[in-house]
């Protein structure tokens, strides 16, 4: 597998009035899972469309290892759009080996990387049944085998986990690693953040149209104030005067502070231990749903 | 793959999408059917014409036999005679079916026995012989001379002279041109709808979006206009193999010599009409939200089709109209209207490459707008988009999604 890097610049768009894409940018690399995030209407689907080809932005640009995306690129890439939708009354054997077909493969490849998908998502039994005699899960891993039967070097999902159950996110997540880990470049949106932070090293907010964060938890936290819980035998009054911080809470368990970012935790312990001996002092670390919230509420 | 590859393979997946259906068997079977019926019935009814056996009842009747042989020939009716002894053995015949009418003729009267009714040609030949011979026994009895009666009663030959005469094989040309006009019409209505309705299942089914990932709309687009255009083309060379292989089975139809030039005018018509009118359909097709509102979205397509078949019936009564003629350059109305008119023989050489040119850029001009509706339609995901909408987005971007739902 040829590895490459997709780069989304800059974009662009609008419906009517209403701006869709207000400057859109971020990277996705080899081997890389990135997750985008945002609330419905944010941007999501159409930067992914964006990024098929599937709709033309206004401006901007995306690139794939470095030049504009051209038709046999293209050819190289899995998607799964939101709104699922294969042919009802095809044969799934057939139908998963039309798309790899129409993805470069010759009729004899494509029809065995369409079988060793079927089996390896468990529809190995059903190859000859109709689409629309499946039920709506397995009509979910259909539509996962259109996606990677041509062994893409870029993923592109779009709710790829929406109204699968436990066990089906299981498999698609161990999908996802082995794609990456196989050098492919992994795109896909998610409502659901715990399941981002547990398959994502970094992660994309976007909010409006414009990306309101781009990196690793890590580096998200440290853009935000952080919470910091003190536990100091005293009243909570030292910790008011304090540059770069506020008291969100104060009770027998210390006092929380939120720290902003910049704000160097030596001097706040300092200051705690000057108010009295020090039983606690830790940051709680904040997860990507705290994260967002915050993000999409400043 | 290149661009034709993937067109290929889009329009063999609808072949065989077709092929697997139910519907497209029985139509074929139907189509081939009706023209099979249409060749070999008339030669079934033009076999049943077989002479009229009449039986003649005694020497006077049997006297009448060289008038009666010459007025049958006169009346082109077929008939053999034979004589018969009697009355009796007559009606014994007639009743059995060995005869079908026997003729008795008396001092003044005569007549004529049938099963259940006579062929009132054969009645006005009998009529003519018995009327004849009388005439020629009253004037032998009253002394007159007989021929020269006769000469005078010859009836002055009046000759028509006409200035103008309509081809020897009229009739054939106009059910021709008729014919042709229906199949076009019938034809390119069934595999537009089957366009339009293929369109607006990948939509409303959302298979367009994963197939635009990797395929052109133009692509998509071309590859099913070719595929159920190459479908209804092998339906229809079905259908006229049956009816040439029919024909040679029957020997049934003279088939007029029009007929081989409209042969290939029709299937050129054809092709030309469908690919104007199977964009035409594939655009409405993406307008849809539901697959039921196909059928009101093609409403005005198939309506031009119609209108392009009925006009057939005045460019039969008027083929030298100059109305006619202009109103049959009208790119929508040719496919029905200039089959006809060849069949007809009423065009002019120079009309032909005139038409071939407007036929051409029409065709072009909505190959560039049905694509563009196409590619703009197929994934909005809100309600039915009207034309006026469809065809306000000239741009190549989707309409505003927004609105009716969530862009996410």
């Amino acid at each position: 597998m040829t590895a490459g890097e997709l780069e989304v610049l800059d974009l662009h768009h609008r419906f009517g009035n209403l701006v869709a894409l207000d400057g859109v940018s971020f990277g996705v690399g080899a081997g890389e899972i990135v997750g985008l995030v945002g609330r419905n209407g944010a941007g999501k689907t159409t930067t992914m469309r964006s990024v098929m080809g599937i709709l033309r932005p206004d401006r901007g640009a995306v690139k794939w290892s470095g030049h504009p995306i051209g038709e046999d690129d293209r050819l190289r890439f899995g998607y799964m759009p939101e709104e699922r939708g294969l042919y009802p009354q095809m044969r799934l054997l057939e139908q998963v080996a039309y798309f790899a077909r129409l993805h470069g493969f010759d009729t004899g490849a494509a029809d065995s990387a369409a079988r060793t998908w079927l089996e390896r998502l468990g529809l190995g039994e059903r190859t000859s049944d109709k689409l629309v005699a499946l039920s709506h899960g397995n009509q979910q891993r259909v539509q996962l085998a259109v996606a990677l039967v041509h062994g893409p070097d870029l993923l592109v999902l779009d709710e790829p986990f929406a109204g699968l159950d436990p066990e089906a996110v299981d498999a698609l997540s161990n999908v996802l690693f082995e794609q990456a880990d196989g050098g492919a470049a992994v795109l896909f949106s998610s409502h659901q953040l715990e399941l981002v932070e547990r398959l994502c090293r970094r992660v994309v907010i976007v909010e409006s149209g414009r990306v309101l964060a781009d990196g690793t938890l890590a580096e998200l936290r440290r853009r935000l104030p952080a919470e910091l819980r003190v536990k100091v035998d005293a009243p909570p009054d030292w910790a008011r005067s304090l540059n770069g911080t506020r008291i969100a809470s104060a009770d027998e368990d210390g006092v929380l502070l939120v720290v902003n970012p910049g704000t160097d935790p030596q001097i706040i312990l300092r200051a705690a231990q000057a108010a009295g001996p020090v039983e606690h002092f830790g940051f709680e670390t904040a997860g990507l749903v705290d994260l967002y919230r915050e993000m999409v509420s400043a | 793959m290149n661009r034709t590859g993937i067109t290929r393979l889009v329009a063999g997946r609808e072949i065989t999408e077709r092929l697997q259906g139910r519907l497209i068997r029985i139509m074929t079977v139907l189509t081939a059917l009706i023209v099979v019926g249409a060749i070999v019935v008339p030669g079934l009814i033009q076999e049943s014409s077989t002479p009229t056996r009449i039986g003649l009842v005694g020497s006077e009747a049997q006297a009448l036999r060289p008038t009666l042989e010459r007025t049958a020939t006169a009346a082109k009716a077929k008939v053999t005679l034979s004589n018969v002894s009697d009355e009796t053995l007559a009606r014994e015949q007639v009743t059995s079916g060995q005869l079908d009418a026997a003729l008795s003729i008396g001092p003044s009267t005569a007549r004529v026995d049938v099963k259940q009714s006579l062929n009132p040609t054969i009645r006005a030949v009998l009529q003519a012989s018995v009327d004849s011979a009388h005439l020629r026994q009253l004037l032998a009895q009253s002394g007159i001379p007989v021929d020269k009666v006769l000469t005078a009663l010859t009836p002055v030959p009046l000759t028509t002279v006409a200035l103008k005469p309509p081809p020897s094989d009229q009739a054939a040309r106009s059910i021709a041109a008729l014919a042709a006009a229906l199949l076009m019409y019938v034809s390119l209505s069934l595999y537009g709808t089957a366009v339009a309705n293929g369109v607006a299942q990948e939509k409303t089914s959302r298979t367009a979006e994963v197939l635009l990932a990797a395929v052109r709309p133009s692509q998509l687009l071309s590859g099913k206009v070719a595929g159920i255009g190459l479908t209804g083309l092998g339906q229809l060379a079905i259908a006229a193999a049956a009816g040439v292989i029919a024909n040679a089975l029957v020997h049934s139809t003279k088939i007029p010599g029009s007929v081989w030039v409209l042969l290939p005018a029709f299937l050129v018509c054809f092709l030309a009409g469908f690919t104007l009118y199977a964009f035409a359909y594939a655009a409405a097709g993406a307008l849809v939200a539901r697959q039921e509102e196909v059928q009101f979205v093609t409403l005005p397509i198939g309506l031009f089709l119609l209108i392009g078949y009925l006009l057939v019936y005045a460019v039969i009564a008027h083929p030298d109209a100059t109305w006619v003629k202009v109103v049959s350059f009208f790119p929508p109305l040719m496919p029905a209207m200039l089959p006809a008119r060849i069949a007809l023989g009423h065009i002019a050489p120079w009309e032909i490459p005139l038409d071939a040119l407007i036929m051409g850029l029409s065709i072009w001009a909505m190959i560039r707008i049905a694509s563009r509706v196409y590619a703009n339609a197929l994934i909005y995901s809100g309600a039915r988009l009207s034309w006026k909408e469809a065809l306000r987005l000239t741009d190549h971007k989707p309409v505003q999604e927004s609105s009716r739902s969530a862009a996410a």
